[in-house]
Formats: C-alpha cells, sequence, structure tokens
C-alpha cells in the first residue's frame, strides 16, 4: 500500500487513533459524543476514500489532524465544559467558555492551507487566487456547519431550541462562530498571500 | 444590443426604481442602512465595469437583485405586501419576503460569481459551480454578521427581531440556507443547459 511508505503520515494517523480511543472512553455526554464524531467519521472517510487520487502534503495532513485533535477533546468534554475553556474563562475573566470560539477560529486557522492546496493542484487555481478562495469555501462551510447544527437541534431536541447548540444564552451565537471562523480564515489568507514562500501545493 | 447600451438601459431603469422607492419609504432609517448595500454595490460596479466587462446575462441578474432589494428596502422586508398577502393567502406563520430576497440573492449572483472565477482564477469547469456557490454562502454568512453587529450598534437589546426575524430563533440559518439552496438552483441550472465550455 502506497500509505504505509508515507511514515509521517503512519506515525500521525496512529498517534491520533490512540488519541481518539482515549478520550471515546466515558464522555462526559455519549450522544453528543456521537453527534460530534460523525464529523471526525465522515472528513477521515472523505480523505482515505480520495487518498489514492489525492494525496496532501504532510503539513496539510498535519494541519487537519491537529484540528480533529481539538475537536476530540471538545466531542469528549461537550464543547461547553471543556477544561481548557474554563481555565481560560477564570485567567480572562470571560462571562462563558469560549472553547467553542477557539475551534471555530481553528477551523478557519488551520483549514486554509490544506483548502488552499486542494484548490491549486485539483481545481488548478491560480496561486495569488487559491489562499482566497480557500478563505471563502471555509466561511461558506462554517455557515453550512452553522445550518446544519440548527436542523440537528430542531430535530434532535425541539424543546430546546439553539439553547441545545451551547449557545450559553448567546443570541449571536452562531454571527460570533462564523465571525471566528472567519477571522481564522482571513488571517492565514493574508499571511499566505504575503508571504510567499509557504506555496500551498509545493511545500 | 450592444454591451454599452444594454448596460446603459439597465442603468437608467435602476435609478427610475430606485427614485420612486426612495419616497417615503416605510422607515426611512431602515431604508438607509439598506441602501448602503445599493451604494457599495453601485459603485463597485461602476468602477470596474471598464476593466471587468461582465456578459450582458451578468448584469441583468445583478440589476434583478438590486431591484428586488430596492423593493424590499421601501417597505422593510417584513412589511412587503406581496409577502404578507402570502402569509395570509398560504397561513404561513410569518412575511416570508425577506427568504424569498435571500434565495434571490444566491439565485442570481451565483452567474455573475462563476463568470468572474471562470475568466481570473483559472479555475476548473466543475470546481467552478461549487466554489461559486460556496462563495455566496460565504457573503451569506458574511452578511449575516454584519447585520447582527448593525443590530447591536443601532437598537441594542432588541436582538433579532429588529432585523425582521419576525420571531424565528433561526432567522440567521435559515437565510442563509435560502441563499445558498438559490445558488444552487442557479449552478444547476447553468450545468444543465451549458456544453462544455472552452476555459478561459
Amino acid at each position: 500500500m502506497k500509505l504505509f511508505r508515507d511514515r509521517f503520515l503512519v506515525v500521525a494517523l496512529i498517534i491520533y487513533v490512540i488519541f481518539w480511543i482515549a478520550l471515546a472512553i466515558s464522555p462526559s455526554d455519549r450522544g453528543d459524543w456521537f453527534l460530534e464524531n460523525l464529523l471526525i467519521f465522515i472528513s477521515v472517510a472523505v480523505l482515505a476514500v480520495t487518498y489514492r487520487k489525492f494525496q496532501f502534503t504532510n503539513l496539510s495532513y498535519a494541519l487537519i489532524l491537529v484540528f480533529l485533535v481539538f475537536h476530540t477533546i471538545g466531542a469528549h468534554y461537550t464543547y461547553a465544559k471543556v477544561p481548557a475553556g474554563f481555565w481560560l474563562q477564570d485567567w480572562l475573566h470571560l462571562k462563558r467558555n469560549h472553547y467553542d470560539r477557539v475551534i471555530h477560529f481553528a477551523f478557519g486557522f488551520l483549514l486554509v492551507y490544506p483548502m488552499s492546496e486542494l484548490l491549486v493542484r485539483s481545481a488548478r487555481v491560480k496561486e495569488t487566487w487559491a489562499p482566497w478562495l480557500a478563505a471563502a469555501a471555509l466561511c461558506a462551510l462554517s455557515s453550512f456547519f452553522e445550518i446544519l447544527e440548527g436542523i440537528i437541534a430542531q430535530i434532535v431536541r425541539p424543546d430546546l431550541g439553539a439553547a441545545y447548540l451551547g449557545t450559553q444564552g448567546d443570541i449571536w451565537d452562531a454571527q460570533k462562530d462564523m465571525g471566528c471562523a472567519f477571522i481564522g480564515a482571513m488571517l492565514v489568507a493574508t499571511w499566505l498571500t504575503i508571504g510567499r514562500g509557504m506555496r500551498p501545493g509545493q511545500g | 444590443m450592444r454591451q454599452t447600451h444594454f448596460v446603459a438601459v439597465l442603468a437608467i431603469i435602476c435609478a427610475l426604481v430606485w427614485i420612486i422607492t426612495a419616497i417615503h419609504p416605510v422607515d426611512r432609517q431602515a431604508w438607509v442602512l439598506e441602501n448602503i448595500l445599493v451604494v457599495i454595490f453601485v459603485a463597485a460596479l461602476a468602477f470596474t465595469h471598464r476593466r471587468l466587462q461582465l456578459s450582458n446575462s451578468s448584469y441583468l441578474f445583478i440589476v434583478l437583485f438590486l431591484l428586488l432589494h430596492m423593493v424590499g428596502a421601501h417597505y422593510t422586508y417584513a412589511k412587503m405586501p406581496l409577502g404578507l398577502w402570502a402569509k395570509d393567502f398560504f397561513g404561513f406563520s410569518r412575511n416570508h419576503f425577506d427568504r424569498v430576497a435571500h434565495f434571490g440573492f444566491g439565485f442570481v449572483l451565483a452567474f455573475p460569481v462563476r463568470e468572474l472565477l471562470l475568466r481570473f482564477s483559472g479555475i476548473r469547469r466543475g470546481w467552478s459551480f461549487w466554489i461559486a456557490a460556496g462563495v455566496i454562502l460565504a457573503v451569506g454568512g458574511l452578511f449575516e454578521i454584519l447585520e447582527s453587529m448593525v443590530a447591536e450598534i443601532v437598537a441594542p437589546g432588541k436582538g433579532v427581531d429588529w432585523l425582521g426575524g419576525q420571531g424565528d430563533e433561526w432567522d440567521a440559518q435559515n437565510d442563509m440556507l435560502s441563499a445558498f439552496l438559490g445558488a444552487l438552483a442557479m449552478m444547476a441550472a447553468v450545468a444543465l443547459t451549458t456544453c462544455k465550455e472552452p476555459r478561459t
């Protein structure tokens, strides 16, 4: 198999799987854990199926895995109760646990590079356009995620409404979540445009 | 018709409708806020016209969106008569004209976005449909963020209802979904009706 020749990816995957198993043991809320893990199952399945046709660079795989690690932690504790979020809350005297916002930011920040690489190598987008279209694609995915969340919440717990999503009483929760992802994505797109040394698809 | 004539006719129609809808809008403050979008949009088109020279279809689609938005701004979206009529006739819980406008936004603007992508970004045909729809969804999301910021500045505490949410807890999500579905509908229509264009 081609996969085993890529030692970096194999080692990273093994570490991630061990980490995932450890956090699959007695999560705070099994139903929530399962819903959050659908994202992991789908993204890993898509990456596995497309591996033969399209391989990302190691840097891209590393960024994707780092994001999945953050998400795995969020799924284990449920996002509103991640300890790291409580430390941040005490330290900066925040009103709520901001771990979910950090992950929304990370979503944009970490995934623009891989998306940019995909657009250059598979969609043949020009290198000057790629970071910005990648940022747009991630903003779109972030918006799409908020739509999906809304639909899931209405199906699973119609009585709870938006509170089911861990909005913690914030009426602009969806907007702020998307805003974090947008800022993260725009930062990296700017970075990739200014620092032409890091060209997606050539690293 | 030559393109400059076509664009000039569109511009005149736009200007006339804009003047008519500027007379006695239902809520002047809301009208001014909504029209910021029109001013920015028209200014951007005017400045880029020489360099971009979009196709006639694109300009027509953009003007259709502007007209829809001008009518919405005149009545404030939640009080648009046609939507109120539909609410009574079909027994909807709210005036859905804003949803129609969001759908229209996605539907008509996905076309010029895709045209720009094909001309300038070098994107492949197959990808262009998805990325154009993605750009529309991203802009829809950005618009919801901006809306919420304006709402907090102009009417703090009044929340979604000030934005014409009309009691819909999922207003932002439904707006974005409408735009995305509109974009997908247009992209499907274009994909099915055009054969493989040569790459430009």
